[in-house]
């Protein structure tokens, strides 16, 4: 219990004297997780939307298998993209194995299908009239969405946050394609397991308050955006 | 009476059952109409077929001099005529913003849809709730800031679904009120409704949804009566 004390009282300790080492992982861990949810999200919104607002052959089929891909491990697909980079796969050539930008692709594998799985619960339970109103008031289609978009947005908003969560806490897919090579690739979650491995666990508990106090804030902030969704309806 | 818009074999099947099978509608220009039939007869999909919201199995359509199929009017139809829900959608912002959205789209500057949006507001006599948000009306403000809403961007036709249902007598009377106006300033209206009373002194013709087709209903000494007319294929609404 006292190791565990002191070992917190460490970890409070590297991250209030700005550890380069420390802050360097952090700022690695948001930065590819903001790009994956960056590139991720517009593109499966208008997925989501064309999901829940119009009929085309395999609709269903699409929103089937988005859903079963939300809950693939991330594991998976982190070998997955391991055996397409690797020198001997089929994108050997970009030479991406083990860099950030192979988390970065890593990481929107994984946030896409939970991106447009719940973005389409949400088109699909917002009211058509908006979308109708819009429409009918003379804007264009590319003009309604956003329309759509705003009446819609603490949906949207807490599936962005969702998908934000779940790439920035995953450790397989970042550990598979990024290497963990310090400086470089080594991000919250893989740091997290190597340290603790090494029995270094002042660095491993700071890490894990990080991610601690932003899974709180993202609950609070989403729990904060539904509230407000709830009143205005 | 010159005709607005002709909608020629309107057809429309919703899983495999027939909704509508119409021939023909001429909808006369500066006119209203009384559109009535049961719950389920098809009146807010024939709506929001002439609106080019909802896309027919078949449509033909005579505009502006060109004939063309429901697909080649949709952007005209769209851009002049405007459908209006049985409990409009107003958008999470304020009055004025709501009323301002059809401008901002057709591109008016800042300043000049400001102005047009006061005085639109002052047409209604909704000047008091330019700022309120719009999630806050009661049901009658809905209607009339909807109305105000539509009108801000001169529509050819306005297409009413069951404007005055759930309203208390007042708000139904400033409702009343504003679709005369409308009608006055040479608006053509189609008005769906089951409270024929509430609508009817504005109506100039009233058609009835049987069975999928249009027939039409010429009012009877009788005040409170209708009679039909016949079951015919091509209805003119002049």
């Amino acid at each position: 219990m006292n190791d565990l004390g002191q070992a917190s009282a460490n970890a409070f300790e590297l991250l209030l004297s700005g550890n380069n080492d420390i802050w360097e992982i952090i700022s690695l861990s948001f930065g590819v997780s903001f790009s994956a949810i960056l590139i991720a999200t517009p593109v499966a919104l208008i997925i989501a939307f064309f999901l829940a607002f119009f009929q085309f052959p395999l609709r269903r089929t699409l929103i089937s298998l988005f859903n079963t891909f939300m809950s693939v491990p991330a594991v998976i697909i982190g070998l997955t993209l391991y055996l397409l980079l690797s020198r001997s796969g089929p994108l050997g050539d970009l030479r991406l194995l083990f860099t950030s930008k192979a988390m970065v692709i890593g990481q929107i594998m994984l946030s896409f299908p939970l991106l447009v799985a719940m973005a389409h619960a949400t088109f699909q339970a917002a009211d058509r009239r908006a979308w109708e109103t819009a429409i009918t008031l003379g804007a264009t289609p590319w003009r309604a969405f956003p329309t759509l978009m705003y009446e819609v947005r603490f949906g949207l908003i807490a599936a962005i946050v969702a998908g934000f969560g779940r790439v920035i806490a995953e450790i397989g897919c970042s550990m598979m394609v990024g290497g963990n090579i310090l400086h470089s690739t080594r991000n919250i979650p893989t740091a997290i397991a190597l340290e603790t491995s090494k029995g270094e666990f002042a660095q491993g508990i700071a890490l894990g308050m990080v991610l601690l106090v932003l899974s709180l804030s993202l609950n609070a902030g989403v729990s904060v955006f539904q509230g407000k969704g709830e009143l205005r309806t | 009476m010159s005709h607005l818009i002709t909608y020629k074999n309107i057809t429309i099947s919703l899983s495999g059952k027939s909704i509508l099978n119409i021939d023909q509608l001429d909808v006369a220009a500066h006119q209203c109409t009384l559109l009535t039939g049961r719950n389920g007869s098809g009146k807010t999909t024939l709506l929001k077929i002439i609106s080019g919201l909802l896309k027919p199995n078949t449509a033909n359509i005579h505009y502006q001099g060109l004939d063309m199929s429901w697909k080649q009017a949709k952007p005209y139809i769209q851009k002049d005529i405007i459908y209006l829900h049985q409990q409009p959608y107003l958008f999470d912002a304020s009055v004025s913003d709501n009323i301002a959205y059809g401008l901002h789209r057709l591109g008016e500057s800042k300043a000049v849809a400001r102005q047009k949006v006061m005085h639109a507001l002052q047409w209604a006599d909704l000047s008091h709730l330019a700022h309120r948000s719009a999630k806050e009306l009661s049901g009658g403000e809905k209607q009339r800031v909807a109305l105000t809403r539509a009108r801000i961007l001169s529509p050819q036709l306005l297409l009413l679904d069951e404007p005055t249902a759930s309203m208390d007598t007042d708000a139904k009377q400033q409702t009343g009120l504003l679709l005369q106006r409308l009608k006055s300033e040479g608006v053509s209206i189609i008005i769906s409704s089951h409270e024929t009373h509430t609508v009817k002194h504005i109506a100039d013709h009233h058609l009835h949804i049987k069975d999928g087709q249009l027939e039409t209903i010429e009012p009877s000494t009788d005040s409170d009566k209708v009679s039909v007319l016949k079951p015919s294929k091509k209805q003119s609404v002049t």
